[in-house]
């Protein structure tokens, strides 16, 4: 459930002028938040406002997370775009509805649909 | 909601199953909080509750560092996992810090609140857990889980 190892694996791509962001350990306090903070400054930085982040692999999100995740959500919709999020599992959905930010993401279930959903 | 008052559960026959203390340090508490969820599934502890004491464990861990602490890696926060005759766990968190007042946090559900960037640990810890107190000043935190 918890991996021992606390690091957060993030890869990039850009599909059709969406940048697709591929995480996988827990995004929690330390250098996963400030990883994955880099890695969206630096896309929206370069223009790019449109995100999906897959999450089919991040077993948790603390707070630290989620205040991230809502951030850059507000953030990028201002600029016109959005953050919306694949596949979180049954804790990161559990999580993000115990605070009530649950209801202000689009999920879907795989990138495909995510990144077809900004057409 | 949790109950929250001074006391709790009787304290005299719990046995001691961790006792670990790190530097205050944001990078340390993954290892912290996975040693108790690694713990909890020696015990058989189901995963929906391992996942939820790991968590409140997390933010806890998290809160002494960043206000205890002041992120002072010189400062040690220490974390004990304890359990009773009934199988009950209860996780003490204490910080050298002059504690807090919990009472006065804000609702991270309140409109103005939701796109904050902080101020969920607490709300959280109290919302995955059936009991908690603060203790020494809000210096201490006991989390219990049934």
């Amino acid at each position: 459930m918890v991996p021992a190892e606390d690091s957060l694996d993030i890869n990039v791509r850009k599909r059709s002028q969406v940048q697709v962001v591929q995480l996988r350990g827990p995004l929690r306090m330390g250098q996963a938040v400030d990883g994955l903070r880099q890695a969206i400054q630096e896309a929206v930085g370069g223009g790019d406002t449109r995100i999906v982040l897959n999450l089919a692999e991040v077993p948790m999100i603390d707070s630290s997370g989620i205040g991230l995740l809502v951030r850059f959500l507000a953030s990028t919709k201002q600029l016109g775009g959005n953050i919306k999020l694949v596949q979180p599992n049954k804790f990161a959905i559990q999580t993000l509805r115990l605070v009530g930010v649950l209801n202000l993401f689009e999920i879907f279930d795989n990138d495909d649909a995510a990144v077809d959903s900004f057409a | 909601m949790p109950a929250e008052f001074s006391g709790g559960p009787e304290n005299s026959a719990l046995s001691e199953l961790l006792d670990l203390s790190m530097p205050a340090d944001g990078e340390a508490i993954g290892a912290v909080v996975d040693s108790i969820a690694e713990t909890l599934a020696q015990l058989e502890v189901p995963e929906q509750k391992r996942f939820e004491v790991a968590l409140a464990v997390q933010e806890a861990l998290a809160n002494a560092v960043v206000h205890g602490c002041g992120n002072d890696r010189s400062k040690q926060v220490r974390c004990r996992l304890k359990s009773d005759p009934q199988g009950r766990i209860v996780i003490i968190v204490t910080d050298p810090g002059p504690g807090f007042s919990p009472e006065r946090q804000p609702d991270p559900k309140r409109g103005e609140n939701l796109y904050a960037d902080h101020g969920r640990g607490v709300y959280l810890i109290r919302q995955l857990m059936d009991e908690v107190h603060f203790e020494r000043s809000g210096s201490e935190i006991m989390m219990w889980k049934y």
